[in-house]
Protein backbone atom coordinates (compact mmCIF):
# COMPACT_ATOMS: atom_id res chain seq x y z
CA UNK A 1 0.00 0.00 0.00
CA UNK A 2 1.12 3.81 -0.39
CA UNK A 3 1.28 5.15 2.69
CA UNK A 4 1.34 8.67 3.86
CA UNK A 5 2.87 9.61 7.02
CA UNK A 6 2.40 13.13 9.06
CA UNK A 7 4.71 13.67 11.72
CA UNK A 8 7.02 11.12 11.25
CA UNK A 9 10.31 12.44 12.60
CA UNK A 10 8.92 12.29 16.01
CA UNK A 11 9.73 9.65 18.94
CA UNK A 12 7.11 7.52 16.96
CA UNK A 13 7.69 7.38 13.55
CA UNK A 14 11.05 5.89 13.23
CA UNK A 15 9.71 2.68 14.63
CA UNK A 16 6.30 3.09 12.94
CA UNK A 17 8.62 3.03 9.59
CA UNK A 18 11.27 0.13 10.71
CA UNK A 19 8.14 -1.45 11.11
CA UNK A 20 6.45 -0.95 7.67
CA UNK A 21 9.60 0.04 5.15
CA UNK A 22 9.45 -3.62 3.56
CA UNK A 23 6.37 -4.18 3.31
CA UNK A 24 4.64 -0.31 2.12
CA UNK A 25 5.26 2.33 -0.12
CA UNK A 26 6.26 4.72 2.43
CA UNK A 27 6.08 9.01 1.79
CA UNK A 28 7.47 10.10 5.12
CA UNK A 29 6.62 14.05 6.10
CA UNK A 30 7.51 16.17 8.98
CA UNK A 31 8.31 20.03 10.19
CA UNK A 32 11.89 18.99 10.37
CA UNK A 33 14.21 17.32 8.62
CA UNK A 34 14.98 13.67 8.62
CA UNK A 35 17.42 11.89 10.15
CA UNK A 36 20.15 10.65 8.26
CA UNK A 37 19.38 7.09 8.71
CA UNK A 38 16.31 7.57 6.81
CA UNK A 39 16.80 6.45 3.28
CA UNK A 40 13.27 6.60 1.93
CA UNK A 41 10.84 9.15 0.14
CA UNK A 42 10.85 12.20 2.05
CA UNK A 43 8.69 15.77 2.13
CA UNK A 44 9.43 18.76 4.62
CA UNK A 45 5.73 19.30 5.70
CA UNK A 46 3.48 20.96 8.47
CA UNK A 47 1.23 18.25 9.19
CA UNK A 48 -1.40 21.87 9.80
CA UNK A 49 -0.72 22.75 6.50
CA UNK A 50 -3.97 21.65 5.03
CA UNK A 51 -3.47 22.25 1.05
CA UNK A 52 0.03 20.57 1.61
CA UNK A 53 -1.26 17.18 3.31
CA UNK A 54 -4.05 17.40 0.67
CA UNK A 55 -1.21 17.67 -2.27
CA UNK A 56 1.09 15.27 -0.30
CA UNK A 57 -1.59 12.78 0.34
CA UNK A 58 -2.48 11.87 -3.60
CA UNK A 59 -2.40 8.44 -5.09
CA UNK A 60 -2.40 7.24 -1.12
CA UNK A 61 -3.96 4.03 0.26
CA UNK A 62 -3.62 5.16 4.08
CA UNK A 63 -2.43 8.23 6.30
CA UNK A 64 -1.27 7.93 9.24
CA UNK A 65 -1.16 10.83 11.55
CA UNK A 66 1.98 10.39 14.28
CA UNK A 67 2.41 14.39 14.67
CA UNK A 68 2.30 15.74 18.34
CA UNK A 69 3.58 18.84 19.81
CA UNK A 70 2.92 19.67 23.22
CA UNK A 71 3.51 22.39 25.31
CA UNK A 72 3.05 25.34 23.19
CA UNK A 73 -0.52 26.53 23.28
CA UNK A 74 -0.63 27.89 19.55
CA UNK A 75 1.45 25.31 18.34
CA UNK A 76 -0.68 22.40 20.38
CA UNK A 77 -3.35 23.22 18.88
CA UNK A 78 -1.72 23.62 15.37
CA UNK A 79 -0.10 20.45 15.05
CA UNK A 80 -2.51 18.36 17.33
CA UNK A 81 -6.11 19.48 16.21
CA UNK A 82 -5.42 21.13 12.72
CA UNK A 83 -3.33 18.07 11.62
CA UNK A 84 -5.95 16.09 12.05
CA UNK A 85 -8.27 18.34 10.45
CA UNK A 86 -5.57 18.32 7.24
CA UNK A 87 -5.81 14.88 7.39
CA UNK A 88 -9.76 14.29 6.93
CA UNK A 89 -9.83 16.66 4.20
CA UNK A 90 -7.47 15.18 2.63
CA UNK A 91 -8.93 11.51 2.56
CA UNK A 92 -11.88 13.54 1.44
CA UNK A 93 -10.74 14.90 -1.28
CA UNK A 94 -8.85 11.78 -2.85
CA UNK A 95 -11.83 9.14 -1.06
CA UNK A 96 -8.51 7.51 0.57
CA UNK A 97 -10.37 4.74 2.66
CA UNK A 98 -8.44 4.50 6.06
CA UNK A 99 -6.55 7.10 7.98
CA UNK A 100 -4.56 6.22 11.53
CA UNK A 101 -4.53 8.82 14.22
CA UNK A 102 -1.97 8.25 17.19
CA UNK A 103 -2.71 10.22 20.78
CA UNK A 104 -1.94 9.66 24.74
CA UNK A 105 -4.67 7.31 26.52
CA UNK A 106 -5.65 10.68 28.42
CA UNK A 107 -7.45 12.32 24.82
CA UNK A 108 -9.93 9.62 25.95
CA UNK A 109 -9.17 8.25 29.48
CA UNK A 110 -8.47 11.60 31.59
CA UNK A 111 -8.20 12.06 34.85
CA UNK A 112 -11.90 11.28 35.73
CA UNK A 113 -11.38 7.46 34.90
CA UNK A 114 -7.40 6.77 35.24
CA UNK A 115 -7.98 8.12 38.79
CA UNK A 116 -10.82 5.95 39.48
CA UNK A 117 -11.40 2.99 37.40
CA UNK A 118 -9.84 0.15 36.19
CA UNK A 119 -10.37 -2.25 33.10
CA UNK A 120 -10.20 0.63 31.16
CA UNK A 121 -11.64 -0.04 27.97
CA UNK A 122 -11.20 1.84 24.58
CA UNK A 123 -14.27 2.10 23.45
CA UNK A 124 -15.41 4.81 26.48
CA UNK A 125 -16.89 8.13 25.68
CA UNK A 126 -13.53 10.71 25.54
CA UNK A 127 -13.25 12.74 28.79
CA UNK A 128 -10.06 14.63 28.12
CA UNK A 129 -10.34 17.25 30.73
CA UNK A 130 -8.99 20.48 29.79
CA UNK A 131 -5.11 19.44 29.97
CA UNK A 132 -3.40 21.18 26.84
CA UNK A 133 -2.54 17.70 25.39
CA UNK A 134 -4.97 15.84 26.15
CA UNK A 135 -7.15 18.49 25.12
CA UNK A 136 -6.00 19.31 21.90
CA UNK A 137 -5.64 15.69 21.00
CA UNK A 138 -9.30 14.82 21.44
CA UNK A 139 -10.41 17.99 19.65
CA UNK A 140 -8.14 16.37 16.44
CA UNK A 141 -9.79 13.02 17.33
CA UNK A 142 -13.28 14.26 17.57
CA UNK A 143 -12.82 15.85 13.89
CA UNK A 144 -11.70 12.83 12.40
CA UNK A 145 -14.96 11.25 14.42
CA UNK A 146 -17.21 14.15 12.29
CA UNK A 147 -15.45 13.50 9.26
CA UNK A 148 -15.51 9.62 9.64
CA UNK A 149 -19.32 9.70 10.51
CA UNK A 150 -19.86 11.88 7.30
CA UNK A 151 -17.81 10.48 4.80
CA UNK A 152 -17.56 6.91 5.66
CA UNK A 153 -13.48 6.74 5.94
CA UNK A 154 -12.46 4.39 8.51
CA UNK A 155 -10.99 6.14 11.11
CA UNK A 156 -8.64 3.80 13.64
CA UNK A 157 -7.02 5.47 16.55
CA UNK A 158 -3.94 4.69 18.37
CA UNK A 159 -3.79 5.27 22.08
CA UNK A 160 -0.50 5.33 23.96
CA UNK A 161 1.09 5.97 26.97
CA UNK A 162 4.57 5.49 28.40
CA UNK A 163 7.02 4.47 25.84
CA UNK A 164 10.20 2.03 26.67
CA UNK A 165 13.28 1.53 25.05
CA UNK A 166 13.34 -2.61 25.14
CA UNK A 167 17.32 -2.43 25.76
CA UNK A 168 16.49 -1.20 29.79
CA UNK A 169 13.36 -0.31 29.78
CA UNK A 170 13.85 3.50 30.17
CA UNK A 171 12.30 6.56 28.42
CA UNK A 172 13.04 9.33 26.28
CA UNK A 173 13.01 11.58 29.09
CA UNK A 174 13.54 9.67 32.01
CA UNK A 175 16.30 7.37 33.11
CA UNK A 176 15.22 3.46 33.97
CA UNK A 177 13.69 2.78 37.04
CA UNK A 178 12.89 -1.05 37.63
CA UNK A 179 11.38 -2.65 40.24
CA UNK A 180 9.24 -0.04 40.89
CA UNK A 181 5.46 1.74 40.73
CA UNK A 182 5.91 1.95 37.19
CA UNK A 183 2.84 3.12 34.98
CA UNK A 184 0.25 1.00 34.12
CA UNK A 185 0.38 1.20 30.31
CA UNK A 186 4.01 1.25 29.17
CA UNK A 187 5.31 -0.22 26.04
CA UNK A 188 8.25 -0.97 24.12
CA UNK A 189 9.23 1.70 21.03
CA UNK A 190 9.70 -1.88 18.64
CA UNK A 191 5.64 -3.08 19.92
CA UNK A 192 4.44 0.86 19.55
CA UNK A 193 5.93 0.58 15.90
CA UNK A 194 4.51 -2.98 15.04
CA UNK A 195 0.71 -1.87 16.50
CA UNK A 196 0.97 0.87 13.79
CA UNK A 197 1.86 -2.07 10.96
CA UNK A 198 -1.30 -3.94 12.24
CA UNK A 199 -3.54 -0.62 11.68
CA UNK A 200 -2.37 -0.13 8.48
CA UNK A 201 -2.67 -4.01 7.57
CA UNK A 202 -5.86 -5.07 9.74
CA UNK A 203 -8.88 -6.15 7.19
CA UNK A 204 -11.59 -3.97 7.39
CA UNK A 205 -14.05 -6.84 7.71
CA UNK A 206 -12.39 -7.09 11.39
CA UNK A 207 -13.21 -3.37 12.42
CA UNK A 208 -17.18 -3.38 13.71
CA UNK A 209 -17.05 0.27 12.78
CA UNK A 210 -15.94 2.90 10.71
CA UNK A 211 -14.27 4.35 13.98
CA UNK A 212 -11.93 2.21 16.18
CA UNK A 213 -9.91 2.80 19.35
CA UNK A 214 -7.46 0.68 20.47
CA UNK A 215 -4.92 0.87 23.69
CA UNK A 216 -1.55 -0.16 22.30
CA UNK A 217 -0.32 -2.06 25.30
CA UNK A 218 1.26 -5.45 26.28
CA UNK A 219 -0.24 -7.83 29.30
CA UNK A 220 0.46 -6.39 32.53
CA UNK A 221 -0.83 -7.45 36.17
CA UNK A 222 -2.31 -4.04 36.84
CA UNK A 223 -5.29 -4.79 35.81
CA UNK A 224 -5.94 -0.69 35.01
CA UNK A 225 -5.60 -0.54 31.63
CA UNK A 226 -7.63 -3.27 29.41
CA UNK A 227 -5.70 -4.28 25.86
CA UNK A 228 -8.03 -7.26 24.71
CA UNK A 229 -9.15 -5.53 21.87
CA UNK A 230 -6.08 -4.66 20.33
CA UNK A 231 -4.70 -8.13 20.60
CA UNK A 232 -8.16 -9.96 19.03
CA UNK A 233 -9.07 -7.01 16.27
CA UNK A 234 -5.48 -5.85 15.52
CA UNK A 235 -4.36 -9.38 16.19
CA UNK A 236 -1.42 -7.26 17.35
CA UNK A 237 1.33 -9.24 19.65
CA UNK A 238 4.03 -7.26 21.76
CA UNK A 239 6.77 -8.93 21.75
CA UNK A 240 8.16 -7.12 25.04
CA UNK A 241 6.08 -6.85 28.36
CA UNK A 242 8.30 -4.70 30.33
CA UNK A 243 8.95 -7.15 32.93
CA UNK A 244 11.56 -5.86 34.84
CA UNK A 245 9.20 -2.81 35.80
CA UNK A 246 6.45 -4.91 37.27
CA UNK A 247 8.66 -7.53 39.00
CA UNK A 248 10.85 -7.29 42.02
CA UNK A 249 14.84 -7.83 41.86
CA UNK A 250 15.79 -11.33 40.58
CA UNK A 251 16.56 -13.39 44.51
CA UNK A 252 17.39 -16.46 45.89
CA UNK A 253 14.58 -18.03 47.72
CA UNK A 254 15.20 -18.74 51.24
CA UNK A 255 14.93 -22.81 50.33
CA UNK A 256 17.93 -22.12 48.06
CA UNK A 257 15.81 -24.25 45.62
CA UNK A 258 12.28 -23.32 44.75
CA UNK A 259 9.34 -21.66 45.94
CA UNK A 260 6.85 -23.63 43.70
CA UNK A 261 5.93 -25.59 46.60
CA UNK B 1 -23.78 42.42 36.26
CA UNK B 2 -20.94 43.22 34.70
CA UNK B 3 -21.01 40.60 31.00
CA UNK B 4 -18.10 39.99 28.64
CA UNK B 5 -20.39 39.37 24.95
CA UNK B 6 -17.47 37.87 22.55
CA UNK B 7 -18.02 38.32 18.70
CA UNK B 8 -19.16 41.54 19.61
CA UNK B 9 -19.85 43.12 15.73
CA UNK B 10 -21.12 39.92 14.68
CA UNK B 11 -25.34 40.15 14.81
CA UNK B 12 -26.42 37.86 17.11
CA UNK B 13 -23.90 39.69 19.41
CA UNK B 14 -25.48 42.70 18.99
CA UNK B 15 -28.88 41.49 19.31
CA UNK B 16 -27.98 40.11 22.95
CA UNK B 17 -26.36 43.17 24.09
CA UNK B 18 -29.39 45.35 22.36
CA UNK B 19 -31.51 43.06 24.79
CA UNK B 20 -28.94 43.50 28.09
CA UNK B 21 -27.78 46.75 27.64
CA UNK B 22 -30.49 48.17 29.82
CA UNK B 23 -30.25 46.15 32.93
CA UNK B 24 -26.27 45.41 32.52
CA UNK B 25 -23.01 46.85 32.36
CA UNK B 26 -21.42 44.98 29.20
CA UNK B 27 -18.10 44.86 28.18
CA UNK B 28 -17.78 43.94 24.17
CA UNK B 29 -14.79 42.37 22.43
CA UNK B 30 -14.40 40.92 18.92
CA UNK B 31 -10.68 40.06 16.87
CA UNK B 32 -9.20 43.50 16.18
CA UNK B 33 -9.83 43.28 12.20
CA UNK B 34 -13.43 43.72 13.68
CA UNK B 35 -13.61 45.46 16.49
CA UNK B 36 -14.59 49.43 16.42
CA UNK B 37 -16.44 51.76 18.29
CA UNK B 38 -17.29 50.52 21.64
CA UNK B 39 -15.82 47.21 20.88
CA UNK B 40 -12.33 46.46 22.45
CA UNK B 41 -10.32 44.57 20.46
CA UNK B 42 -8.35 41.52 22.04
CA UNK B 43 -7.11 38.38 20.10
CA UNK B 44 -7.96 36.39 22.95
CA UNK B 45 -4.57 34.70 22.88
CA UNK B 46 -3.27 32.91 25.83
CA UNK B 47 -1.12 36.33 27.04
CA UNK B 48 -2.02 38.79 29.90
CA UNK B 49 -4.12 40.32 27.61
CA UNK B 50 -7.13 37.73 27.69
CA UNK B 51 -6.94 38.16 31.72
CA UNK B 52 -6.89 41.78 31.85
CA UNK B 53 -10.03 41.38 29.83
CA UNK B 54 -11.59 39.49 31.95
CA UNK B 55 -11.18 41.35 34.93
CA UNK B 56 -14.35 42.25 36.82
CA UNK B 57 -16.54 40.43 34.65
CA UNK B 58 -19.49 38.17 36.82
CA UNK B 59 -20.33 36.12 33.56
CA UNK B 60 -18.88 35.72 29.52
CA UNK B 61 -21.44 35.34 27.09
CA UNK B 62 -19.55 33.39 24.23
CA UNK B 63 -21.20 33.58 20.51
CA UNK B 64 -20.06 30.22 19.45
CA UNK B 65 -21.63 30.26 15.99
CA UNK B 66 -21.88 32.49 13.88
CA UNK B 67 -19.67 35.05 15.82
CA UNK B 68 -16.84 34.57 13.15
CA UNK B 69 -16.45 34.36 9.41
CA UNK B 70 -13.05 33.75 7.44
CA UNK B 71 -11.32 30.51 6.26
CA UNK B 72 -12.12 27.52 7.36
CA UNK B 73 -8.81 27.38 9.51
CA UNK B 74 -9.62 30.73 11.45
CA UNK B 75 -12.74 29.21 12.23
CA UNK B 76 -11.37 26.24 13.54
CA UNK B 77 -8.89 28.21 15.19
CA UNK B 78 -10.99 30.64 16.94
CA UNK B 79 -13.77 28.20 18.12
CA UNK B 80 -11.19 25.89 19.51
CA UNK B 81 -7.99 27.31 20.88
CA UNK B 82 -9.30 31.20 21.34
CA UNK B 83 -12.24 29.23 23.34
CA UNK B 84 -9.73 27.52 25.44
CA UNK B 85 -7.63 30.17 26.37
CA UNK B 86 -10.64 32.41 27.00
CA UNK B 87 -12.02 30.24 29.30
CA UNK B 88 -9.08 29.14 31.35
CA UNK B 89 -8.55 33.05 31.70
CA UNK B 90 -12.18 33.03 32.66
CA UNK B 91 -11.77 29.88 35.48
CA UNK B 92 -8.14 31.53 36.61
CA UNK B 93 -10.50 34.90 37.05
CA UNK B 94 -12.72 32.61 39.63
CA UNK B 95 -15.63 33.75 36.87
CA UNK B 96 -18.79 31.32 38.05
CA UNK B 97 -20.77 31.23 34.78
CA UNK B 98 -19.88 30.92 31.09
CA UNK B 99 -23.15 30.85 28.27
CA UNK B 100 -21.96 29.72 25.45
CA UNK B 101 -24.60 30.32 22.51
CA UNK B 102 -24.82 27.45 20.19
CA UNK B 103 -27.41 26.43 17.33
CA UNK B 104 -29.43 23.75 17.02
CA UNK B 105 -28.64 23.37 13.63
CA UNK B 106 -25.96 20.76 14.74
CA UNK B 107 -29.12 18.44 14.49
CA UNK B 108 -30.49 19.78 11.58
CA UNK B 109 -29.82 16.39 9.40
CA UNK B 110 -32.31 14.67 11.88
CA UNK B 111 -35.85 14.18 10.35
CA UNK B 112 -38.78 16.75 11.86
CA UNK B 113 -40.76 14.37 13.30
CA UNK B 114 -38.15 12.96 15.93
CA UNK B 115 -38.48 14.27 19.10
CA UNK B 116 -34.45 15.77 19.25
CA UNK B 117 -34.12 16.90 22.96
CA UNK B 118 -30.86 18.01 25.06
CA UNK B 119 -30.72 14.21 25.36
CA UNK B 120 -29.41 13.71 21.65
CA UNK B 121 -26.38 13.33 20.77
CA UNK B 122 -25.32 16.53 17.75
CA UNK B 123 -24.46 15.30 14.53
CA UNK B 124 -22.55 18.23 13.21
CA UNK B 125 -21.53 18.55 9.30
CA UNK B 126 -18.22 18.12 8.22
CA UNK B 127 -18.54 20.22 5.34
CA UNK B 128 -20.11 23.28 7.12
CA UNK B 129 -17.07 24.39 8.61
CA UNK B 130 -19.54 27.13 10.71
CA UNK B 131 -21.48 23.99 12.36
CA UNK B 132 -18.38 22.29 12.94
CA UNK B 133 -16.63 25.00 14.40
CA UNK B 134 -19.77 25.29 16.64
CA UNK B 135 -19.49 22.00 17.34
CA UNK B 136 -15.74 21.83 18.57
CA UNK B 137 -16.55 24.99 20.30
CA UNK B 138 -19.05 23.27 22.63
CA UNK B 139 -16.51 20.08 23.02
CA UNK B 140 -13.98 22.89 24.53
CA UNK B 141 -16.60 24.62 27.31
CA UNK B 142 -17.92 20.86 28.30
CA UNK B 143 -14.19 20.06 29.28
CA UNK B 144 -13.52 22.82 31.50
CA UNK B 145 -17.09 22.14 32.67
CA UNK B 146 -16.29 18.55 33.03
CA UNK B 147 -13.09 19.55 35.41
CA UNK B 148 -15.34 21.93 37.18
CA UNK B 149 -13.27 25.02 36.03
CA UNK B 150 -15.87 26.79 35.18
CA UNK B 151 -20.20 26.37 35.01
CA UNK B 152 -21.48 26.34 31.37
CA UNK B 153 -24.80 26.97 30.22
CA UNK B 154 -24.96 25.80 26.47
CA UNK B 155 -27.79 27.77 24.36
CA UNK B 156 -28.63 26.06 21.46
CA UNK B 157 -30.87 28.63 19.42
CA UNK B 158 -33.35 28.15 16.83
CA UNK B 159 -33.18 29.37 13.00
CA UNK B 160 -33.47 31.62 11.50
CA UNK B 161 -33.69 34.29 13.72
CA UNK B 162 -37.22 36.35 13.00
CA UNK B 163 -38.11 33.74 10.90
CA UNK B 164 -41.72 33.72 9.75
CA UNK B 165 -42.16 31.71 6.52
CA UNK B 166 -43.35 28.38 5.78
CA UNK B 167 -41.47 25.63 7.18
CA UNK B 168 -38.99 27.62 9.26
CA UNK B 169 -39.93 25.35 11.79
CA UNK B 170 -36.85 26.11 14.11
CA UNK B 171 -37.42 29.67 14.01
CA UNK B 172 -36.88 31.61 17.30
CA UNK B 173 -37.47 35.96 17.64
CA UNK B 174 -34.43 38.20 18.57
CA UNK B 175 -37.00 39.11 22.49
CA UNK B 176 -36.79 35.29 22.83
CA UNK B 177 -33.09 35.27 22.37
CA UNK B 178 -32.50 38.48 24.39
CA UNK B 179 -34.89 36.88 27.53
CA UNK B 180 -32.96 33.47 27.34
CA UNK B 181 -29.71 35.03 27.32
CA UNK B 182 -31.21 36.91 30.66
CA UNK B 183 -32.36 34.09 32.00
CA UNK B 184 -29.80 31.92 31.77
CA UNK B 185 -27.77 34.79 33.66
CA UNK B 186 -29.90 34.25 36.68
CA UNK B 187 -31.03 30.52 36.74
CA UNK B 188 -30.13 28.72 39.91
CA UNK B 189 -30.98 25.34 38.15
CA UNK B 190 -28.41 24.80 36.16
CA UNK B 191 -25.77 21.71 36.30
CA UNK B 192 -21.87 22.21 35.67
CA UNK B 193 -22.72 21.58 31.79
CA UNK B 194 -26.14 22.64 30.77
CA UNK B 195 -27.52 21.99 27.28
CA UNK B 196 -30.57 24.70 26.95
CA UNK B 197 -32.38 24.55 23.30
CA UNK B 198 -34.73 27.46 22.65
CA UNK B 199 -36.95 27.87 19.77
CA UNK B 200 -40.19 29.85 19.36
CA UNK B 201 -43.46 28.28 19.70
CA UNK B 202 -44.19 28.44 15.90
CA UNK B 203 -46.48 25.75 13.43
CA UNK B 204 -44.96 22.44 13.36
CA UNK B 205 -42.48 23.74 16.07
CA UNK B 206 -39.46 20.90 15.26
CA UNK B 207 -37.59 21.16 18.93
CA UNK B 208 -39.41 20.92 22.29
CA UNK B 209 -38.45 23.51 24.73
CA UNK B 210 -39.46 22.04 27.92
CA UNK B 211 -36.15 21.67 29.63
CA UNK B 212 -35.84 25.60 28.94
CA UNK B 213 -39.07 26.11 30.09
CA UNK B 214 -37.99 24.48 33.61
CA UNK B 215 -34.68 25.64 33.77
CA UNK B 216 -35.77 29.21 32.93
CA UNK B 217 -38.56 29.57 34.43
CA UNK B 218 -38.93 33.79 33.33
CA UNK B 219 -39.40 32.58 29.47
CA UNK B 220 -42.94 30.80 31.20
CA UNK B 221 -45.57 31.88 28.39
CA UNK B 222 -43.12 32.57 25.51
CA UNK B 223 -42.38 28.70 24.80
CA UNK B 224 -44.86 25.85 23.42
CA UNK B 225 -46.39 24.84 26.35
Amino acid sequence: MNVLILGGNGMLGPWAVKAMKERHDILLTDINEPYPEYKGEYQKLSADDVDGVVKAAEGMDVIVNLSVLRPDRQFAFDVNMMGNYAMMVAAREHRIKRVITTGPHYQMAGQQYEEWDFDLIPDMPPAPGTRLYAHTKALGQEICRVFSARHGIQLITLLYYNMKHSWNLGGPEAPPVYHDDMVPYSTAWQDCGTAVQAAVEVPEERLATRSETFFILPDLPHGKFNNEKTKRVLGWVPRYHVEGLWNKEYRQPDSNLTEAF
Amino acid sequence: MNLLITSAASATAQLIAAALGEKHTLRLTDLSRKASGDIVSNELGHGSETDDLLAGIDTVINIGYQGQSGSAAHLMDYHTRRMYNLLQAASDAGIARYINVSTLRLYEDHEENLVVTEKWRTDPSAEDTELLAAHMAEYVCKEFARDRLIQVANLRLGWPFDGTGVGETAAISSDLIGAAVEEALISEELGQWQDIHVQSPVARQRFITKTAATLLPGLAGRLSS
